[in-house]
């Protein structure tokens, strides 16, 4: 078929500025994602510890209210210490920094899934299709294509670890029927953001340098991978066998959590959930255990049938520096973590200048 | 030294040294689909001592040139300066030294102004990976700053122009050599620049497909109106397209004009074809003290200072031959590279 048989017409519309060029990158990146069913799917599985920790704020907020729809799951609160019981307002940045904090540690697993996902392709086609002169002869500069190119992957993370936040947030403000609830925990919010944040930028700019290493995806996603697990599997051998405290620096995962952890200030929490616990069955064991629900009209009194002393949680001061459980925030400054994630910005950000090169260079 | 000629309101040179063109006046340009009827004084591409190292290697060395609206091919060996210039007029390479306008924009204070107003085709083998065609063009709208409805609907249109309008639903990894070229074609003209700036663009294709990239700037250039800028090594395609030239060298301007004033006709040399024979004729003229050398399907014929085309008549008369070609040989755009190359040596 000849070509020029449709005619050319001229085009008079207007171009826009150059500063939110970045997001048509975005755009596309994350539109082209949406084709892989596994991403579906990890978004689809992310949503349920949303869900949980939705379903945790709503049940705080009517426990706090002692609304009568709890009625039915009374069984739930029989074990509780009692001076929990008796003023749930007083727990309530506690409790919601520890939903907050467990929420966000089960999505720290789906965002390294999901950056598997999403992120190998990002860069690595590209250089394997040699897009950067289509890029970079247009108005696009290097700054642009990599916030175009993190800002596919923040997409994504922001839609499982962020925007989750955000309305469970909204939703526990709404239950707990409480406009005191803001000045409460308007913190736990900031700090899960500002993790959020911090998550993204560190396996973004991270993803996106070992994407630009390879112009093989398989190899990139082999790499993130090893980066992932493997890290993670040598600071627990190491940290069970030379028992230093650095040991878990090694672990990537392990720095985001150890972040995570400053952030919200979860031990404070831990603790206090721990000592209210331990004074509970304290109180139980002494066989001295006062009701401080009274019956009156629209509420409930939770002092039904006979309390089961709940385990606290392991006791910090029990724990060696070294035999550390979950529970308890590892004894070594969060400013460790945080100088291994800089680092690590840093040296993504070198691979990145290296990798990705303006035009401006010999062929 | 530098021989100007005009032609059309342009203005155009020959250069046989390093010497600058110093071009003054305006260039108006008129029947482009943007002639108001204003006349635009801005030239197309302006560059003056513009100078570019990559370490050791000198890529341009205070090349100037002023090139006015039109199709210009650019023509040089491989290391004489093509792509650098190319590079220096997008805004893409930092200057050591110079400064220069592209649409009257500054090179090195409005790169991205310029990147929006003109149309890129690498001379590489680049796409967008894991998109189908419209996508890739609309994508490249959009990366120009193009409404995202305004793109699509555009990379309709211009895939329709280019000749993949039956393939625009397909990946483009699957595209053969040629249509990759008129995608990246399509994505360069998606937003209508007025300069179009094409990097070896018959780089590895088959003939066929040739003819129609070939094809294709042609009618960008002369029914759209849009400038062109062509580098390749394939002189015929520069020829076939450009009506302007301009031939590197060390990253040196060697050679400037319009292809038609450079290809100047010989006072002294004839393509003559005769009927019969043409090496008896060629020994009828030597016989008479004329070099004839048979070319092809001609004789060139070099008349000796003082003589007219009269005694290739004669000679015709004499030997009962028929002439039926007759006319001054005219340099070829070969001998125009060949010569500006070897002036450079």
């Amino acid at each position: 078929m000849p070509i020029l048989d449709q005619g050319y017409q001229h085009w008079n519309g207007q171009l826009r500025g150059h500063a939110w060029r970045w997001l048509t990158i975005t755009r596309q990146g994350a539109r082209a994602q949406l084709k892989n069913r596994w991403v579906w799917l990890m978004i689809i599985g992310a949503c349920l510890p949303a869900l949980i920790l939705s379903g945790f704020l709503v049940l705080w907020g009517l426990f706090e209210q002692k609304s009568r729809v709890l009625t039915p799951l009374l069984f739930l609160f029989q074990g509780l210490p009692d001076e929990l019981r008796a003023g749930p307002r007083g727990y309530r940045t506690t409790f919601w920094t520890l939903a907050f904090n467990q929420f966000l540690d089960i999505q720290l697993f789906f965002a390294m899934a999901l950056v598997l996902l999403v992120g190998p392709e990002l860069i690595s086609q590209d250089l394997r299709f040699n897009a950067m002169p289509l890029y970079f002869a247009r108005p696009v500069r290097r700054i642009d294509y990599f916030a175009g190119k993190l800002g596919v992957i923040a997409a994504y993370l922001g839609a499982i670890m962020v925007v989750p936040v955000l309305l469970a947030f909204g939703i526990g403000f709404a239950f707990s029927l409480d406009p005191l609830v803001f000045r409460d925990t308007w913190r736990v919010l900031v700090a899960s953001l500002a993790y959020g944040a911090v998550v993204v930028l560190s396996a973004g700019t991270l993803m996106l340098a070992i994407s630009s290493l390879s112009r093989n995806s398989r190899f990139v996603g082999a790499i993130w991978i090893g980066l992932w697990v493997a890290s993670g599997v040598a600071s627990t051998v190491l940290n069970q066998t030379i028992h230093k405290d650095w040991c878990p620096l090694l672990s990537y995962t392990a720095n985001l959590t150890r972040m995570r952890d400053a952030m919200l200030d979860s031990q404070t929490s831990r603790d206090k959930v721990t000592a209210l616990f331990q004074a509970g069955q304290n109180q139980l064991r002494q066989g001295a255990r006062p009701n401080p629900f009274q019956r009156r009209s629209g509420r409930v009194n939770f002092s039904v049938g006979p309390p089961q002393p709940p385990a606290p949680p392991t006791a910090g001061a029990n724990s060696t520096r070294n035999a550390r459980g979950p529970w308890q925030t590892p004894s070594y400054p969060w400013q460790w973590s945080a100088a291994v994630l800089a680092g690590l910005g840093v040296l993504s950000a070198w691979i990145l200048a290296t990798r990705v090169r303006s035009l401006d260079r010999l062929r | 030294m530098a021989t100007p000629g005009t032609f059309r309101g342009r203005i155009c040179y020959f250069i046989a040294d390093e010497a600058r063109a110093e071009i003054s006046g305006p260039t108006i340009r008129a029947g482009s689909d943007w002639d108001d009827g204003a006349t635009e004084f801005a030239m197309l591409i302006e560059l003056n001592g513009v100078t570019k190292t990559y370490g050791k290697v000198t890529a341009l060395s205070g090349l100037s040139v002023t090139l006015p609206e039109g199709s210009i091919g650019l023509l040089g060996p491989n290391g004489a300066g093509k792509t650098t210039m190319i590079r220096s007029l997008l805004g893409l390479i930092a200057l050591d030294a110079g400064s220069g306008r592209v649409l009257g924009m500054d090179i090195r204070t409005s790169r991205m102004d310029i990147r929006q107003s003109v149309g890129f085709v690498p001379e590489d083998e680049c796409l967008f990976p894991a998109v189908m065609g419209v996508q890739f063009v609309a994508y490249a709208g959009e990366l120009v700053g193009m409404q995202s409805r305004d793109a699509l609907q555009r990379a309709h249109e211009v895939l329709d122009y280019v000749g993949l309008g039956e393939a625009r639903y397909r990946r483009v990894e699957s595209y053969s050599t040629g249509m990759k070229q008129r995608i990246k074609i399509a994505s360069a003209i998606v937003h209508d620049p007025r300069l179009l700036i094409l990097d070896e663009p018959t780089n590895g294709m088959d003939p066929a497909g040739r003819e129609e990239i070939l094809a294709l700037a042609r009618d960008l250039s002369r029914a759209k109106g849009m400038s062109l800028v062509f580098s390749s090594h394939l002189l015929p395609d520069v020829e076939a397209v450009c009506e302007d030239v301009v031939v590197l060298g060390r990253g040196r301007l060697l050679a400037q004009g319009r292809i038609d004033t450079l290809k100047q006709p010989h006072d002294r040399q004839f393509e003559v074809r005769v009927k019969g024979d043409q090496f008896a004729f060629a020994g009828r003229l030597a016989a008479r003290g004329i070099d004839a050398a048979p070319t092809d399907d001609h004789l060139l014929v070099q008349l000796p200072e003082g003589t007219g085309t009269a005694v290739l008549w004669e000679t015709a008369d004499q030997t009962g031959e028929q002439l039926r070609a007759l006319r001054p040989r005219r340099s070829t755009l070969e001998e125009i590279f060949l010569s500006a190359l070897a002036e450079q040596d």
